[in-house]
């Protein structure tokens, strides 16, 4: 019998898919395929690199859904998941990439009030070359601050920080990004 | 975009269907679990166990009474000084710390909060411990070589050890010139010189003695010499009765000279 699987909570999904219906797997793909290619593209600009990342990252997280706690929230998991993933491809291929969408970078200008006038590729540009001169405590909560939407509490949860230190590090992040735009 | 995701979604799900992809078996996070949850108990314990072992060791061991002869002292006190134990401990400390990291809940608060916790408790734990007699339980089995001590044996026989600069252990014979002592490891005789600092008390047999000097061709040349009190350095006592038994005054001496086995008061007058 088919399961209806349009209001289950990703938790509820998770606990189906472990109990032998691993075929409702495909429906978490469908529900994190855009948002994780959304964040792993600031990792990542050649697109064949972003799939193989993304299909490790369904695939180590099928492997390991036993080891994630339904009593916590599965998109910070899956998104831990995706982190580390990017990480270690980006360590492992010495590259270290950030790849801003045409119109990110007027989130950067309204988020840092900066109002420059800029011609909007050059600006989109200059962030870009400035979130990549950041270094990457501040840079990984700044992009799922900014981009992902995330609260504080989630990005503790992704990059494994205490809540306070999120809140600093994005402080921090704020007022170098702003000084890095400033001066160049 | 979409042709993208259904690529990959087709593809994860193939490998998926076909066996290629499994979940992983839950006894294995419950394996891992398990094993940091013991791991971690385990280490703290162990540290706890350190801790106490390394207070014991200062306290009934002649190392801290090197200091009492100032900076003459202090070379003795840094060979003396029981260094195994105190490395095992920092090591144990630093593994445990690792677990807290690796442990799920650790990144919720700094990790300064856990390791100040951590190191309180194994202090505490240490301290409490010291009310009881576990550390004296081990000094026993380590030195009456049951299997259970040989663990410790590496850690607490430094207390033992010989001395390039320090002497410690019972007068068996008071000379002219010199005293004969024995000590956990064997009998020495340690020559006294017209320089040798003594105490005003007199040097009688039977007597706990603490000396820092000299060795000079395998003889002990003493600078200073103090008596020890009764409740001090328990585990050099016990290492001299284990290897010479109670206290036999020799016959041949005088009175005056000798002090009975439970008491460490002279009879009457000196005999040094």
């Amino acid at each position: 019998m088919a399961i209806n699987t349009a209001n289950f909570t990703d938790e509820q999904l998770v606990v189906e898919i472990r109990e032998n219906n691993k075929e409702l797997y495909s429906e978490i793909m469908r529900r994190y395929q855009t948002k994780l290619s959304h964040y792993l593209k600031k990792f990542f600009r050649s697109q064949d690199e972003l799939d193989d990342v993304l299909q490790e990252v369904f695939i180590k997280a099928y492997k390991n859904l036993y080891g994630f706690d339904v009593d916590k929230k599965f998109s910070s998991w899956i998104y831990r998941i995706a982190h580390n993933e990017a990480i270690n491809h980006i360590k492992k291929n010495k590259r270290k990439n950030i790849s801003l969408d045409e119109t990110e970078w007027e989130i950067v200008d309204e988020k840092l009030d900066l109002h420059e006038e800029f011609d909007s590729k050059q600006m989109g540009e200059r962030i870009q070359r400035a979130m990549g001169e950041l270094k990457e405590k501040y840079r990984e909560p700044l992009i799922l601050y900014f981009f992902e939407q995330k609260s504080y509490e989630e990005i503790s949860d992704i990059l494994r920080l205490p809540r306070n230190t999120v809140g600093i590090l994005i402080m921090r992040g704020k007022a170098k990004l702003k000084d890095i735009l400033k001066y160049e | 975009m979409n042709e993208t995701q259904n690529k990959i979604e087709n593809e994860v799900m193939n490998k998926i269907s076909s066996g290629k992809v499994q979940l992983r078996s839950k006894y294995i996070f419950l394996a891992e679990k398990l094993g940091i949850g013991s791991a971690f108990t385990l280490t703290i314990l162990l540290a706890v166990l350190c801790f106490n072992l390394a207070l014991f060791y200062l306290r009934a061991s002649d190392n801290m009474a090197y200091l009492s002869f100032g900076s003459q002292g202090f070379l003795t006190f840094l060979e003396s000084f029981p260094y195994l134990l105190v490395v095992a401990l920092i090591i144990l400390v630093f593994c445990a710390g690792w677990l807290i990291k690796k442990s799920d809940l650790s990144y919720k608060k700094p990790f300064g909060y856990f390791a100040v916790g951590l190191i309180c408790f194994v202090v505490i734990g240490g301290i409490i411990l010291t009310y009881t007699t576990v550390a004296e339980k081990i000094e026993q089995e380590t030195f009456e070589s049951h299997i259970g001590g040989l663990f410790f044996k590496p850690f607490l026989m430094h207390g033992l050890e010989a001395r390039r600069g320090g002497i410690v252990g019972r007068i068996t014979e008071v000379g002219g010139d010199y005293l004969v002592v024995q000590t956990p490891r064997a009998l020495e005789k340690i020559i006294l010189t017209s320089d040798t600092d003594l105490p005003s008390q007199p040097l009688l047999e039977g007597a706990f003695v603490v000396a820092i000097g000299k060795r000079v061709d395998n003889i002990f040349m003493v600078t200073k010499l103090q008596l020890i009190n009764p409740e001090e350095m328990q585990m050099i006592r016990r290492g001299v009765h284990r290897r010479f038994g109670k206290f036999q005054p020799r016959a041949d001496m005088p009175n005056s000279c000798r002090l009975s086995p439970s008491s460490s008061k002279p009879n009457n007058g000196g005999c040094f």
